[in-house]
């Protein structure tokens, strides 16, 4: 099933494209991918916003999923992911309303399946948060409070494969997942931590559960909201919903959580959604209550963190938009070059903020163009990169 | 900010639900009427007696009202104005009949080796208590006691048994629900009213003879917790921002004395008295129940939620037009929008009516609590910080308040105070705002001087009970301060009390902490 809604430009763009190279099958398109999240009545979509050569966006359509979103929820449950079903790659969102997962062929731009977990998985209160690994997808379902596990299939399509009961310590919700290898880890609203062997497809604790020690520290002034594995699978990175800007490394390197080291700067108002460079030298951090995104130095043989530095006020808050949420980078390598963020907003867009390092010292600025409105959301949590083979 | 918890939006349906078919509250006033002041009902030789009974209903626009009812012969009045002089017996009965709560969200209060003021058992959306906001009375039980006092429906009755110090200062003050978590659904029902200490015309002669009018600005949301237009009332009218306004009646020309309580859950009030398109002067008498030390002229005055002023305004000439207004206030990115609208129009009449205080001599101001403050030592200085933290756009949010160097917690009515001191301290402390939206600061059991504002002497050094601290503007900007001076010395302070942001919503969530006065 074809979308209708695609520009001109983007056939046009297209096939310029495959002019110029000569032949189609080197004709990639990188899209940043949004999850419009868009609630009833109107259907819930993806949109495609493809970059021009100075990381301006274009936006050029929405695929519509035919079901509904919920249009907000947990910062830290990334709803919308880009994977590849072995022949092309796809794009899966979550639609918490209908409580199911959409997949999204990339280079046809059309809708693939639609599939749900078991008769238990809901997310209506809060999202339905996604990662993937290989050839699964998980599903965080904040209010069954489970992990649903699923194949992808050719055609962008998917496969329940079971559900795993979560929770965390004192009762918290699940909410973040991240993946890497055979390593899941998970966050909770009440601070806790866990992760989980994934070796086999289906989620198995690895049974280091804990409080995160902000949280600890804090007595629940903190907790971990967004997490990342480095490439290694030795550290765990944990953003952390905080009234300051708290960040925390847990050692993995002996296949459980260690106890979290605190990285911290009062700077800004909660990093609850953070993304490592590709060189793993650099954390965005993403103020989300606030209007600024801060880079930190990241040492991936340490774990350590340095406050690195800050841009200025991200345009819009409050006129616009209310939340900084999830994030996606500029470049594929290197320091990332910058991120591209979800502004949340009944005038939702994708602010551009640009990194820069020369001796030792960063700047991260917004970009002149910034932002490139979405006008299919608005409510804008999730977006994420996908590029067309 | 005003958030979407299921929770809270179940609660208050399952509660539309099951009062439905309850009648209880009296009608109120159609917008487009003159406004009414609420009767008053004053004390004699001493004292002032009276039942209230605190009752629910839904109107037929589906906003649920919770009311005080107070009985005079056959007819039930709303809310009356309660009027006592310095030095008198205030005896309040409060009988609770709201329906009973089986469902839905309880907060149990009666934790072990906690105190036990009137009735046990866990607080809910429909139990009840009076906090006598501003007053400097004790935080005892039957007296202001917030924190353990708790009247559950079908109660026969509680009494409030105090007396006004003698040196209370004149003005208004207000009445109104304080039970954690559940606040903010009986103000926004309308459970709100106003109490006058009288005397003002013996410290501010300004106001002797002028025509007495008393405003009680409340805000109704259709559900509370829930976002949404919400609706400002004049005395229980609703002001709307399109349609027919209240009308306020003024002779041509004549003086009146304005005493307006900002009862809303939420609204910070940029108040404009507008004669012929232009905001008038006001000559400004009190604050927050305490006489200003001089007169001063604005043409606009803010008020925080829970904040009162006091202040003479004139109707324009036979052919003018006035009306009385709020402007727009921002309070930051997280908070809401208060957005400016008219509150009443002004009709010019010769039958306007006013309630007219009796002239009396005047009073030496430093005979008033409070007056020698400035003066004081000071013993402890103390800071306090908001904060705000958001997990996601429906939450969990976390409200905090805290005391530099403590964790950040939220309010549990079974905590241990988050400060302790003496009677007979002075304290100056400086309340720091790290949050991306406006507090209202409010203390219990007394009025601080205001000292500072963002560091610098404020101009006017006001006694209050409620002050704004606005929002932190991001990265780059200093937090935004107040330092105000508190005084324990009174023996009345001794006991265990609350300080907390008076956005209810906030409070409600936990902005809230005890201070211990130790005797």
């Amino acid at each position: 099933m074809r979308s209708v809604q695609f520009l001109p430009c983007f056939v046009a763009t297209t096939l310029l494209c495959c002019f110029v190279a000569g032949s189609p099958l080197v004709a990639q398109t990188r899209y940043v991918v949004t999850n419009d999240d868009t609630g009833f009545p109107l259907p819930n979509g993806v949109s495609f916003f493809s970059e021009g050569s100075n990381g301006a966006l274009t936006l050029q359509g929405q695929v519509n999923t035919h079901n509904w979103g919920i249009g907000g929820g947990y910062f830290g449950a990334n709803r919308v992911v880009a994977a590849n079903d072995g022949q092309e790659p796809c794009v899966f969102i979550s639609q918490a309303v209908s409580g199911n997962i959409a997949g999204v062929l990339v280079n046809s731009l059309s809708l693939g399946g639609v599939v749900s977990g078991s008769t238990n998985d809901t997310g209506t209160s809060n999202g339905i948060g996604l990662a993937v690994q290989g050839d699964y997808l998980y599903a965080s379902f904040t209010d069954s409070n489970t992990i649903g596990t699923f194949s992808i299939e050719s055609g962008c399509n998917l496969t329940f494969l079971g559900d795993e009961p979560v929770s965390g310590l004192n009762g918290g919700i699940i909410n973040a997942m991240a993946t890497n290898g055979t390593l899941m880890v998970t966050t909770f609203t009440d601070g806790s931590i866990e992760s989980f062997n994934i070796a086999n497809g289906l989620p198995v604790s690895n049974n280091d559960e804990q409080l995160s020690t902000a949280t600890v520290k804090s007595n629940d002034g903190t907790y971990a909201n967004q997490v990342q594995i480095t490439r290694n699978g030795h550290y765990a990175i944990f953003g952390d919903t905080s009234t300051g800007l708290v960040l925390e490394v847990s050692d993995l390197s002996s296949g459980q959580l260690s106890a979290t080291k605190i990285f911290g700067s009062s700077k800004a108002i909660s990093a609850s959604n953070i993304l490592l460079s590709p060189d793993e030298t650099v954390l965005y951090a993403v103020n989300t209550q606030g209007d600024t995104v801060t880079a930190f130095w990241f040492n991936k043989y340490t774990g350590s963190l340095q406050y690195g530095c800050q841009s200025g006020p991200i345009r819009g808050q409050s006129q616009s938009w209310s939340y900084l949420v999830n994030a996606a980078l500029v470049d594929h390598s290197g320091s990332g070059g910058g991120v591209y963020v979800a502004e949340f907003g009944s005038t939702s867009g994708i602010a551009l903020i640009r990194y820069l390092a020369s001796n030792g010292t960063c700047y991260l600025h917004e970009d002149a163009a910034s932002p490139f409105l979405d006008p299919n959301s608005t409510a804008l949590l999730s977006i994420a990169i996908a590029t067309s083979q | 900010m005003r958030t979407q918890f299921k929770v809270g939006f179940l609660t208050a349906a399952a509660v539309l639900m099951s009062i439905a078919a309850h009648g209880q509250c009296p009608d109120r006033p159609a917008s487009g009427s003159v406004v009414a002041d609420a009767p008053s009902l004053m004390s004699q030789n001493g004292t002032l007696s009276a039942t209230f009974t605190m009752a629910q209903s839904v109107d037929v626009y589906g906003y649920t009202h919770y009311c005080y009812k107070y009985a005079s012969g056959n007819q039930i009045i709303e809310a009356p104005t309660l009027r006592l002089n310095p030095g008198d017996k205030l005896g309040l009965n409060v009988v609770n009949q709201n329906n009973p709560q089986e469902s839905g969200m309880k907060m149990d209060m009666s934790q072990t080796g906690m105190p036990v003021c009137g009735d046990t058992g866990a607080a809910t959306v429909s139990s009840t208590n009076v906090h006598f906001h501003g007053m400097n009375v004790p935080p005892k039980c039957h007296q202001d006691d917030v924190i353990t006092t708790l009247i559950q429906p079908g109660s026969p009755g509680f009494e409030y048994e105090m007396q006004i110090p003698s040196d209370e200062p004149p003005g208004l003050y207000w009445y109104h629900p304080h039970i954690h978590g559940f606040t903010e659904f009986q103000v926004n029902g309308g459970a709100a009213g106003a109490l006058i200490v009288e005397g003002m015309e013996k410290f501010r002669p300004e106001v002797t003879g002028l025509a007495e009018r008393v405003f009680v600005i409340r805000q109704q949301f259709l559900v509370p917790w829930v976002p949404g237009p919400y609706e400002l009332t004049v005395n229980y009218q609703v002001a709307p921002f399109i349609g027919t306004m209240p009308i306020i009646q003024m002779k041509p020309g004549e003086r009146q004395f304005w005493r307006v309580a900002n009862a809303t859950l939420q609204d910070f009030l940029q108040l404009q008295f507008v004669v012929n398109g232009q905001p008038e002067q006001m000559e400004m008498i009190a604050l927050d129940g305490y006489p200003l030390s001089k007169t001063r002229m604005q043409n606009s005055i803010f008020i925080p939620p829970a904040g009162r002023a006091e202040f003479i305004v004139q109707a324009p000439a036979t052919g003018g037009t006035a009306s009385f207004t709020t402007e727009s206030v921002s309070t930051g990115p997280t908070g809401n929008f208060d957005q400016g609208q008219t509150l009443a129009k002004i009709q010019l009449t010769d039958n306007a009516i006013g309630w007219h205080a009796s002239s009396a001599p005047a009073s030496d101001s430093s005979r008033l609590k409070f007056s020698n403050l400035a003066d004081q030592p000071v013993t402890a200085t103390r800071k306090l910080y908001f904060s705000e933290e958001f997990g996601g756009t429906n939450g969990p949010i976390q409200f905090y308040i805290t005391v530099d160097g403590q964790k950040q917690k939220v309010f549990e009515p079974n905590e241990p105070p988050a400060i302790v001191t003496k009677v007979g301290a002075v304290e100056d402390w400086t309340i720091e705002n790290r949050a991306l939206e406006t507090h209202a600061f409010h203390i219990h059991q007394i009025h601080f001087k205001l000292l500072e504002v963002d560091g610098q002497p404020a101009p006017n050094q006001d006694l209050l009970d409620t002050v704004e601290i606005p929002y932190w503007e991001g990265n780059g900007h200093p937090y935004h301060t107040v330092k105000v001076r508190m005084d324990f010395r009174d023996p009345n302070t001794a006991g265990t009390f609350v300080f907390h942001c008076h956005i209810l919503l906030h409070e409600d969530l936990g902005m809230m902490h005890k201070i211990l006065v130790e005797p």
